[in-house]
């Protein structure tokens, strides 16, 4: 014990730690600390005092709220059926749903709303070719819908995470005891659910608030408190009001962030299970098994109409009137947004890699026991979780427009803002396999001489690969498909893909936005595939050292 | 009917994927036994227990509860509790939830079945622990609440699959006296699965060995042990030296020129196989002994405490060779081995 307590006494000398430790400090404070309090006090305390006298901006916080409450149930509703339709080993075409539900992790933000409006608008593809309906999709209802299906996948994983915890046998269990099939679905099952599904709540209500891309695309004359922002730089100019709206919208992020935190994320129910066997799970009743399966397909098919609508929009002549395929939309896109597509590209594999190496260091540094200050840098590397993209974007603009530092107009700020956004995933998922790590093999590398840093670079680092790479396409798939911060850091020399296409559909150049989105889509995925492929050959050497 | 087994299984077969789990067994169980299921991990007896659970319907062949069979009976309408290996709790609820779950799916009246939840925890020793979730409870205390959840719905039959593997050497011993205690006074018929072998014999009325799907042998834990029915039996169970010999009559058999008697009488011919527990044999001097023996040398000694273990090597084999109560003093070098007739089994197939 006593060699314990020295050991961790050298480390806090140890120089190299003190420098790491120092650093991350820094960069969060000034990467996600400032901007977020430059925000908040940028607008004049009158100026708060004045949000209830002017009735847009309550009109606009009422919406957020409503969507908030609306798109969260269908979404965590839809999530929960189909995270439970998928975790049944019996379903049909399991595999193939599970695949389907985390497509759209993969698109654009604004993608759903952008496809529905082609195919549900009023020269939609379904509605208006082959219904003969006339459907005005934008406003409200619209959004529900988009939303839905945007942010279902997001609680459909959270729920199903919770869902494959649950050992089999407890169902055989409450089948022994003399529950019947339903029995034990609703008295075993639902309630081990139960916290998987709050999360998976306050996830969906967060990022519901938070929707820049359906919302500016679909919304209509519908004010929200995210667009809000963007429109009063973009049409008045008016950085204040931008200020007060992100301002507003940070309060209900920050309550169902600190809750999902602090109350749900404690309360998951640890299934206990000694050794056993796996064994497989109970069949489930045929009714249930066929209604899970026709609302499974039901959702599919709204997934799969996402991809359709914009493939087809950018092969069609003329939306809605031609549809004779031809490939001038592609030629358009492509010559209009290929630049933009490579810069984007730029920026997502350069911040992507800073989220991941800031995140994983951070979470080193956290979990040093004995460094004083380290919960603190846990809640700043956790916060931009609670945070819009809209309230970073604003955050940036404010806090690097003029001294100390300048960063505006520049790539670099459009780097560091979606950087230090992207970093929590990857640092929770740091921290969780540093907690699997064995203590006991840190203590073999010190007790053969290895110091703080070298612990880390040695010890830690070969075996932090996956969630290295976890946080790297994570960060690298949001900030490629971008819109929320980019629109407010966006200079025309530092274009980037998501921003034309986004112009474009305002434009009313459909087809070649399309184009652009299917290609930003393919470098996605493209980009998804080659880093498994780099890091995981990367890794392999240094993990067998 | 008096002689009627309480369960009985009739060629049972089961094929897992590809995997031939349990291959046309039979088994008896009467009314009030305790029956273990003994065997390595793989031969079958988990799937077996599962079947009469009614995870599993057998492939082919009958299982009887009294005089119906129930191949076809769901699960939860067999009354057939079970204790599982790694007690299966939900960790949503209470122990008083979750020993009162068999009685709220019965839809036992809410006042009756406290009244009966608290007896049952009484009588597993749980009381003042009925507000507490799973994950407060000792790995002890899970199993009891595991028992308990079992227990309360007066099952037709009691199955406890490996319950005693998650807890420690000690507590083992501890909690499979009391499961033994319970069992014979409430009367149940329990079948019982496991791979340990001691166990096995502590605790039950009968055994039945299993490998490879099949039921090898079954008996009183005695019989089973002095009298194992083959090869494998008799090397699962205990430790044994094998002897290999000639038959010269009914009562001696030649071991390599030191004839051997056996108390019973054998019906067969040529080379047989002699199982010899390690405690049956006598371990002298060299020169202390005055009938005929086996000459042997001290290859290795451990000692055990209420034992001392030789290795000895005699007769161009190892023997292993138990002595009860060793005291200080351990024997070294040339020995004598002495084989006296009523304990030497020989195997018949």
């Amino acid at each position: 014990m006593a060699v314990w307590t020295r050991t961790r006494g050298r480390m806090m000398a140890d120089p190299g730690l003190v420098v790491a430790f120092a650093a991350v400090g820094a960069l969060l404070v000034l990467f996600v600390l400032y901007p977020a309090v430059r925000v908040l006090i940028y607008p004049r305390l009158a100026d708060y005092l004045a949000v209830p006298d002017n009735p847009r901006w309550l009109q606009a916080a009422r919406n957020s709220l409503l969507m908030m409450v609306l798109s969260t149930l269908t979404a965590t509703a839809v999530g929960f059926l189909y995270a439970f339709a998928i975790s049944r080993r019996d379903m049909p075409l399991r595999r193939l749903f599970q695949t389907l539900s985390v497509l759209p992790l993969f698109a654009p933000p604004f993608m759903v709303a952008f496809s529905y409006i082609l195919m549900f608008g009023r020269q939609g593809l379904i509605t208006k070719a082959l219904f003969g309906l006339d459907v005005n999709i934008f406003g409200w209802q619209g959004l529900w819908l988009v939303q839905t299906v945007a942010f279902f996948p997001f609680a459909a994983l959270v729920i199903g995470a919770v869902l494959e915890q649950i050992s089999p046998t407890v169902e055989y269990a409450a089948l022994n005891l003399g529950a019947t099939e339903g029995g034990v679905i609703r008295t075993v099952l639902f309630p081990l659910a139960r916290p998987g599904v709050a999360a998976a709540a306050l996830v969906v209500a967060i990022s519901v608030l938070a929707d820049f891309g359906n919302a500016v695309v679909i919304a209509g004359g519908f004010p929200l408190l995210a667009t809000e922002a963007w429109f009063r730089i973009e049409g008045l100019a008016d950085l204040k009001g931008a200020a007060v709206a992100v301002a507003l919208l940070i309060v209900p992020t920050m309550i169902l962030f600190l809750l999902e935190r602090y109350w749900v994320g404690q309360r998951t129910y640890t299934v206990l299970t000694g050794k056993g066997t796996r064994i497989e799970q109970p069949p489930t009743p045929p009714l249930i098994r066929w209604l899970l399966f026709g609302g499974c397909v039901v959702v599919s098919a709204f997934v799969v109409i996402v991809y359709v609508g914009v493939l087809t929009g950018s092969v069609a002549t003329v939306w809605g009137y031609k549809w004779t395929p031809t490939l001038a939309h592609w030629r358009l896109g492509l010559a209009q947004g290929g630049p933009q597509l490579i810069t984007s590209l730029k920026i997502g594999v350069l911040s992507a890699l800073l989220t991941s190496a800031v995140a994983v260091l951070a979470a080193f540094i956290t979990s040093r026991p004995t460094l004083p200050l380290r919960n603190a840098i846990d809640f700043l590397a956790v916060l931009p979780a609670a945070l819009p993209g809209v309230f970073i974007g604003v955050g940036y603009l404010l806090a690097f427009n003029g001294p100390p530092i300048i960063l505006s107009g520049t790539v670099w700020i459009l780097i560091l803002a979606l950087s230090f956004w992207h970093i929590p995933l990857g640092y929770q998922a740091a921290r969780a396999q540093l907690k699997q790590i064995d203590r006991s093999i840190e203590e073999a590398a010190q007790n053969l001489g290895a110091t703080g840093m070298r612990v880390l670079w040695d010890v830690y680092l070969p075996l932090l690969g996956p969630a290295f790479m976890a946080s790297f396409i994570n960060a690298f798939i949001r900030a490629v498909t971008n819109l929320s911060i980019v629109v407010f850091l966006i200079t025309p020399r530092t274009l980037v893909a998501t921003y034309s296409i986004l112009a474009m559909i305002g434009g009313g150049f459909w087809g070649a936005a399309a184009a652009l989105t299917t290609a930003l889509l393919a470098i996605t995925l493209l980009g998804v595939g080659a880093a498994r492929l780099v890091l995981r050959v990367g890794l392999r050497p240094i993990g067998a050292t | 009917m008096p002689d009627q087994p309480h369960v009985r299984l009739v060629g049972v077969t089961k094929r897992l994927g590809t995997h031939l789990a349990v291959d046309g067994i039979s088994l008896d169980v009467a009314e009030g036994t305790f029956m273990t299921l003994l065997g390595p991990s793989g031969c079958g007896k988990t799937t077996t227990l599962r079947m009469i659970a009614g995870f599993y319907s057998p492939d082919r062949g009958e299982i009887r509860i009294r005089d119906r069979v129930i191949n076809d009976i769901p699960p939860h309408r067999r009354n057939t509790a079970m204790v599982f290996q790694e007690y299966a709790l939900f960790p949503h609820m209470t122990v008083a939830e979750n020993v009162g779950y068999g009685l709220r799916m019965r839809r036992v009246p809410r006042p009756e079945a406290r009244r009966r939840v608290a007896l049952v925890i009484e009588l597993v020793g749980l009381s003042g622990q009925e507000r507490k979730f799973p994950h407060q409870l000792s790995g002890g205390q899970q199993q009891r609440v595991a028992l308990a959840r079992a227990l309360i719905v007066e099952p037709e039959v009691l199955l406890l699959d490996e319950p005693l593997s998650n807890l420690d050497a000690k507590l083992r011993v501890r909690v499979r006296t009391e499961i033994r205690q319970l069992q014979q006074r409430l009367g149940k018929t329990t079948l019982y699965v496991t791979h340990d072998q001691e166990e096995a014999l502590a605790i039950s009325d009968q055994i039945g060995v299993m490998h490879n799907g099949r039921i090898l042998q079954v008996g009183t834990p005695a019989e089973i042990y002095f009298y194992p029915a083959n090869r494998f039996v008799a090397d699962f169970v205990g430790l044994a030296n094998f002897i290999e010999g000639e038959v010269v009559d009914a009562h001696h058999i030649n071991v390599n020129g030191l004839v051997v008697t056996v108390a019973r009488p054998i019906d067969r011919r040529g080379r047989v196989t002699l199982v010899v527990r390690p405690e049956m044999v006598r371990l002298l001097p060299a020169g202390a002994a005055d009938q005929p023996a086996l000459r042997g040398r001290i290859a290795a000694t451990a000692f055990l405490g209420s034992l001392a273990r030789y290795w000895v090597t005699a007769n161009r084999s190892e023997w292993i060779v138990d002595v009860p109560a060793p005291g200080h003093e351990t024997l070294h070098g040339d020995v004598v081995l002495l084989l006296p007739s009523e304990r030497i089994h020989v195997l018949t197939e």
